[in-house]
């Protein structure tokens, strides 16, 4: 699969509206996940408390950063990790790839983790000598596509069982020939088994890291984590630095947003909190232990005033219930993350000229800040970010000219009252049985709907119309 | 030059913080104690438990099934185990052959008729371990890396039995991170802590959810009475 890009955004979006099963496929996954979410909540009253608590842990964590990264780096230390520090995703992918290569590893596993994505690893990887092998069920299917991930929580919601049948057939060693669902995921099993036990290096993202003990924490409901991590002889956790929070007391509300936000479930199957390398004598684990720190344009958030997004979780509700997200998908966007938090990271990420155009895709109906576990205000941040777009002249030569012509006329009311009535008219001319399918200028919107036929005169007209009457009347 | 680069990548990332806020107190004793405060809300922000007895919490929660593709049966006593697990032999129609943790206290049982022993391979069926812990508030139980518990035997089994003594079931996650705590102070956190809420389970291909993923299929507690 092509990888879309986030500057050709307009153009991926036709792409993707012009996919016919595409919406049915991605309303499969959101609206049950929107269905199980709205569940979940119902059966924990107690929701907006934690969900006012899980903010204050993030607010409170990103207050004293530097306090928490300093003290999450002396314990890491002191349980035998080593640390790295990465200001760039590429600094941060040259460190993992540099520590393999120092084990001389063939075959890497690697548990889902978007900051992966977010630094190029999995593209690193594919242009070295080694293997990598994704473990992450979903991830497992979008490697043997070549494709990006669509979703953050589901990366393979773009895949249909069909799909998933053809490539298991061309890739696995012992495939099923079975359409059956669970015989596709025992193929998955039977093929990646004995990979997680012959890896030579485990990669891992994190969830959370606990200041006070140095550890990291991952979250899964396939267990694929633990096996990614604990067989081979190295493990490396990349982790953004604001994955931060004072301890795992300070976690566990988190914890409990987490999934039920994304999925809809109370808890994730697996929670394991990785303490460094292991024990002497230990019966299992990885015997040396790194941790790569990464900025990636974090700090720049916090400096832009951005800091209310590195609250976030990742635990995709806000694209669930995006109604552009729902239309368009996740490889339109042409970045790591996409839906709403994607179109407020991918600016700070990349950056707002190339991704200018997804922070105008949002209705702004504040869906998106209703469902957020940790009250992230993404409609304030989005429009903040068009402000800045329009700042720095990023928006096309006719968005501006339409803009400040406007805002010219709006100065003038009888002149805006004139053109109104003017445009009514205009418009008219166009208008069959009480919808408008062509007309000059509106290409754009009646591409794909109809435009709706106006009143017979301008809302203002109408307006005093009814105040005279009022007046007369009473 | 990897270690200088990420020395300078240090430096920039704790200067990029500092300037972005710089009248942000450092006072540790003022963070930490925000920090507790905040741990305080926990009580008006945690679901309510189906019992106020943490066993009964825990067992109503797998039984109502909240706790995917598990089971669970209390036993009196330690001795009351190789029975138990003939039983789930006889129901899963499966070979009396068990990977038994290599603790002293499972492996002195009584194990008459069932093949045991505690090298873990690929291919293994069922699983015997011992939880260091229970969590009424989300169905879990919790293992400790350990010489005697290799994390793998709660992975590679298809099927696989967690032994919990009634005593170590806490109500909420909080307490047990209370535990974890105080674990740390004394210098003996494990490589890893595991809380495992149910079996290894995938919804990636059409929202379809299937058990058995990379772990587990099927998961039973048994939680000894006397312990």
């Amino acid at each position: 699969m092509q990888v879309n890009k986030p500057e050709d955004f307009t153009k991926n979006v036709s792409k993707a509206l012009a996919q016919p099963d595409l919406k049915k496929i991605i309303r499969r996954t959101t609206d049950k996940a929107e269905t199980k979410r709205t569940e979940a909540v119902a059966n924990f009253p107690e929701f907006e408390n934690a969900r006012s608590q899980g903010q204050k842990v993030k607010d409170h964590t990103i207050k004293y950063m530097d306090h928490y990264l300093a003290e999450f780096e002396k314990n890491a230390l002191a349980q035998g990790t080593i640390v790295h520090w990465a200001s760039t995703g590429e600094e941060a992918s040259k460190i993992v790839l540099d520590i393999c290569r120092q084990h001389k590893a063939k075959k890497v596993t690697r548990s889902k983790s978007m900051l992966g994505e977010e630094i190029g690893l999995t593209h690193a990887f594919d242009n070295s000598e080694m293997e990598r092998i994704e473990t992450d069920l979903a991830e497992h299917i979008i490697q043997l596509a070549g494709d990006p991930p669509s979703h953050i929580v589901w990366p393979a919601m773009h895949r249909s069982r069909e799909d998933v049948v053809k490539l298991f057939r061309e890739f696995h060693e012992d495939p099923t020939y079975s359409e059956e669902i669970t015989d596709l995921v025992r193929s998955a099993r039977r093929d990646l088994r004995n990979k997680f036990l012959t890896s030579d290096i485990g990669i891992s993202g994190s969830n959370f890291l606990l200041a006070d003990s140095g550890s990291s924490c991952t979250v899964t409901n396939e267990g694929n984590a633990e096996l990614t991590i604990t067989p081979p002889k190295v493990h490396i956790v990349t982790a953004g630095i604001e994955k931060l929070v004072p301890s795992m007391a300070h976690a566990v509300p988190l914890l409990r947003l987490l999934t039920r936000s994304a999925t809809g479930a109370e808890i994730t199957q697996y929670i394991t909190f990785h303490n460094g390398s292991k024990r002497p004598n230990d019966a299992d684990g990885p015997q040396e232990c790194h941790i790569v720190l990464v900025d990636n344009g974090r700090t720049k958030m916090l400096a832009e005033g951005m800091e209310e997004m590195l609250r976030c979780i990742r635990c995709g509700a806000c694209m669930n219930h995006c109604v552009v997200y729902k239309h368009i998908g996740g490889h339109a966007y042409g970045s790591v993350y996409p839906g709403p938090m994607g179109s407020v990271l991918t600016p700070h990420l990349d950056s707002l000229e190339v991704a200018n155009k997804q922070t105008h895709a949002c209705t702004m109906n504040g869906r998106c800040e209703e469902v957020c576990p940790v009250n992230i205000p993404l409609p304030k941040l989005l429009r903040s970010l068009r402000a800045q777009s329009w700042q720095k002249k990023y928006e096309p030569l006719t968005n501006r000219f339409v803009v400040q012509s406007f805002a010219e006329l709006a100065k003038r009311p009888r002149l805006f009252q004139l053109l109104s009535s003017c445009g009514v008219i205009f418009m008219k001319v166009f208008s069959r049985k009480g919808w408008i399918k062509y007309m000059p200028f509106t290409s754009g919107w009646t591409r794909n709907r109809d435009l709706i036929e106006p009143g017979s005169t301008t809302f203002m007209h109408q307006y005093k119309k009814m105040k005279k009457a009022k007046s007369g009347g009473a | 030059m990897n270690k200088q680069k990420s020395e300078l990548s240090r430096t920039k990332i704790f200067s990029a913080i500092k300037n972005a806020k710089p009248t942000v107190t450092m006072d540790v004793k003022t963070i930490q104690q925000e920090a507790f405060e905040l741990l305080k809300e926990s009580e008006f922000a945690r679901p309510k438990l189906l019992s106020e007895d943490a066993t009964q919490a825990l067992v109503l929660r797998i039984e109502a099934g909240l706790v995917i593709g598990t089971s669970c049966e209390k036993i009196s006593t330690l001795d009351d185990l190789p029975n138990s697990v003939n039983q789930f032999f006889d129901k899963h129609s499966l070979p009396q052959e068990i990977k038994v943790q290599g603790i002293d206290k499972l492996e002195k049982l009584d194990w008459e008729g069932i093949s045991t022993d505690s090298d873990i391979e690929n291919d293994n069926t069922v699983g015997l371990c011992w939880a260091e812990y229970g969590v009424a508030e989300t169905g879990s139980f919790v293992v400790h890396s350990s010489p005697k518990m290799p994390i793998l035997l709660n992975f590679l089994p298809l099927y696989l039995i967690a032994v919990i003594p009634k005593s170590k079931i806490l109500h909420y996650m909080d307490d047990y991170a209370l535990i974890a705590n105080e674990i740390a102070k004394k210098g003996e956190t494990p490589r890893n802590m595991c809380l495992i809420s149910g079996v290894s389970g995938t919804t990636d291909i059409e929202g379809v959810l299937v058990q058995g993923a990379h772990g587990p299929e099927v998961l039973h507690i048994i939680i000894v009475e006397d312990q």
